[in-house]
């Protein structure tokens, strides 16, 4: 899944971020209020993980935000406020779930999957295209008896593809599916991860399902038996 | 939870002095009362003095007779009286009716002496009429010559006492509510610091929770993601160091929530003892020269020659001062001036502290020795201050019966000021 997390804590934020990226998650992790409203207005995410107590715009601000543009991704918020009134205003706000820190990560991590069903793609724990499946948990490619691992990248973008079947799918919207929003991918990134992943396909007999539409983007389909 | 003691408070507050109106106002109206009765009675008294004067007994052809001619209202060529009587009559010495206005009487008199009331039924269908009914034995000479029975109605007096009632059921509820309301406001603002002093505490809670919670969470996050597969050594030894210095930085924050819970209000007198603040101040020049050498700061200072004394918590009193040392140093860049001195001002002994470092502004300024306040929130964290140091070195210097103040130019620097009572030299 792809998560804002926001915290003004460097030393809170870089261990939440860890864990979520080890997790195969892609997570833009910003500090900043105002960075992080920018970004709920430019980019789609599946997830947002929010602070409660940031300076210049607090975490009930962008989960109004976030709300009034219509957008209906699940919202965490992970805070040192702890009273019920407290959780009866954030989850009144539009979020969908309250943490109060000191966090277990474990929990963290469990409620971000739990939430990560919530979505209307949201197929199971394992992702299916025919009789190819892509197990979420341990980030690996089975089809008949065959399974391969696939690296956090690898998996980010077999994911992405897995969600969006028969979709032509451009470059840029790979880039934001799977970069950070601070980092701009060298101009062949893509071509390098798509090669490796077709590589990765090759393994289990399906590396044709990835399909490059020229001028256009990639498209992951079962292609059609050919006719005799 | 105050609007249930502010509740409570009025209430009680409103019976009891309700109660006090109502007993005191309930003996008013029973005096009052009395003293009408007795002033009706007094009044009907003298109209029958004034009527028995009238009356003239003289011995006639062998029988003593009694002519009552002269006397008002029983008389025949009477004066009129201006009080209306219900009835007269006049008795012989041997209690036998000789002449009477109003409704038929008794032939004999019956009843004793003196004052009474008594209940008539004019009619059988309108209401009952209390009368206030004289009998007077009348003396002539020393002689009794008759007895005069005068009765008038009650009704002014009823009804005057019951214009008095109507007007105390209403205002006595009136004043009660009025009490009730005083009672309220009154109560409202009585509770008013405490509410202050409540709302405050809630907040440090508050704020020392958040504060707590945070320290708490980076070193909880840490251990569990470095605990995480895949396991890299590296990495944990990073982590391991990071969860060090939080819980060092935890602690001393633990140290400075403690030191202010436990050092609320005036000091007692026996932690005071007699301190020269040169002699207190020195030490710290010293130290605090070195650590400025490390910014390349320049650190100034200037101590008085003669001897200033106060009664003072010598730690504490330092602790204060190495707070506000700490801030400069840390607010002023490389290069700076840090200046310490030392002024006798009347009888007060003044402790500058002076920077030219990143001042403060002036929307900062008012709240900068409140608990957990951070002019610059990023800043701050990570260097590990808190926000305490100034409210604890406030909290010190107020103990002490001092005052301390600041003023400052963003971008300029700052002055701190700490003034202290002198000791007053008793001989």
């Amino acid at each position: 899944m792809k998560i804002l997390l926001v915290e003004d804590d460097a030393i809170q934020l870089e261990p939440l971020k860890t864990a979520l990226t080890k997790s195969g998650h892609g997570v833009d992790a910003v500090q900043n209020g105002e960075t992080a409203r920018r970004l709920i207005t430019e980019r789609s995410y599946d997830l947002l993980v929010l602070d409660w107590m940031l300076p210049n715009v607090s975490g009930i601000q962008l989960c109004q935000k976030y709300r009034q543009l219509g957008k209906s991704s699940p919202v965490l918020f992970l805070t040192a406020k702890d009273t019920i009134q407290d959780k009866i205003t954030g989850l009144d706000v539009g979020a969908d779930d309250y943490l109060v820190k000191p966090v277990n990560v474990m929990e963290l991590l469990a409620r971000v999957r739990a939430l990560g069903r919530r979505s209307p793609l949201w197929q199971g724990d394992v992702l299916t295209l025919d009789d190819l499946e892509l197990h979420l948990m341990t980030l690996t490619l089975r089809r008949h008896k065959q399974a391969i691992q696939l690296s956090g990248r690898e998996f980010q973008l077999m994911e992405y593809l897995m969600r969006h079947p028969r979709h032509v799918l451009s470059r840029d919207q790979i880039e934001q599916a799977l970069w950070e929003w601070d980092m701009v991918p060298e101009s062949k990134a893509v071509t390098i991860l798509i090669h490796r992943l077709r590589q990765r396909l090759q393994v289990v007999g399906t590396e044709d399902w990835l399909q490059t539409v020229y001028g256009m983007g990639y498209c992951l389909s079962v292609p059609e038996p050919a006719k005799p | 939870m105050f609007n249930r003691s502010r509740s409570n408070l009025t209430t009680w507050f409103t019976l009891s002095m309700g109660s006090l109106l109502a007993i005191f106002v309930a003996i008013l109206y029973l005096r009052e009362a009395r003293d009408r009765l007795q002033t009706f009675d007094r009044t009907l008294y003298n109209i029958s003095r004034i009527m028995a004067a009238g009356v003239e007994d003289y011995f006639y052809e062998g029988q003593q007779r009694t002519d009552l001619g002269n006397v008002p209202v029983l008389g025949s060529d009477t004066l009129p009286l201006s009080t209306d009587l219900f009835f007269a009559r006049w008795y012989t010495q041997q209690k036998r009716l000789l002449q009477f206005i109003g409704p038929v009487p008794p032939q004999r008199l019956a009843t004793p002496s003196g004052f009474q009331t008594l209940t008539a039924h004019p009619r059988l269908t309108s209401a009952p009429l209390h009368l206030r009914q004289l009998t007077l034995p009348v003396y002539q000479e020393g002689r009794l010559i008759g007895y005069l029975q005068i009765a008038a109605s009650l009704a002014p007096v009823e009804e005057s006492l019951r214009q008095l009632r109507l007007f105390l059921v209403v205002g006595v509820p009136l004043e009660l509510g009025a009490i009730a309301l005083t009672g309220w406001v009154l109560g409202g603002k009585a509770m008013q610091p405490i509410r202050q002093s409540y709302q405050q505490l809630q907040q440090f809670t508050a704020d020392a929770s958040h504060e707590l919670r945070a320290p708490l969470a980076g070193i909880l996050s840490h251990a569990q993601v470095g605990l995480m597969e895949p396991v890299d050594p590296q990495e944990q030894q990073t982590r391991l160091q990071t969860i060090a210095d939080v819980a060092e930085s935890m602690s001393l924050l633990v140290s400075q929530l403690l030191f202010l819970a436990r050092h609320e209000g005036k000091l007692s007198p026996d932690m005071l003892q007699t301190v020269h603040l040169v002699t207190l101040i020195h030490p710290l020049v010293e130290e605090h020269t070195l650590q400025a050498a490390r910014k390349q700061q320049t650190f100034l200072s200037a101590l008085p020659n003669e001897l200033l004394l106060v009664q003072a918590e010598p730690d504490l009193l330092r602790q204060a001062l190495v707070n506000l040392l700490s801030n400069a140093y840390r607010y002023t860049p490389e290069g700076g001036t840090i200046e310490l001195c030392l002024l006798h001002q009347s009888h007060w002994a003044v402790i500058h502290v002076r920077d030219n470092g990143i001042g403060i502004s002036s929307e900062d300024l008012p709240h900068i020795f409140n608990r957990f306040y951070r002019a610059d929130r990023v800043r701050s964290r990570q260097t590990g201050g808190f926000g305490l140091g100034l409210a604890i070195a406030r909290q010190i210097v107020e103990a002490h019966g001092g005052e301390i103040t600041v003023e400052s130019t963003f971008g300029k620097g700052s002055t701190f000021e700490i003034k202290l009572p002198l000791l007053q030299k008793v001989r």
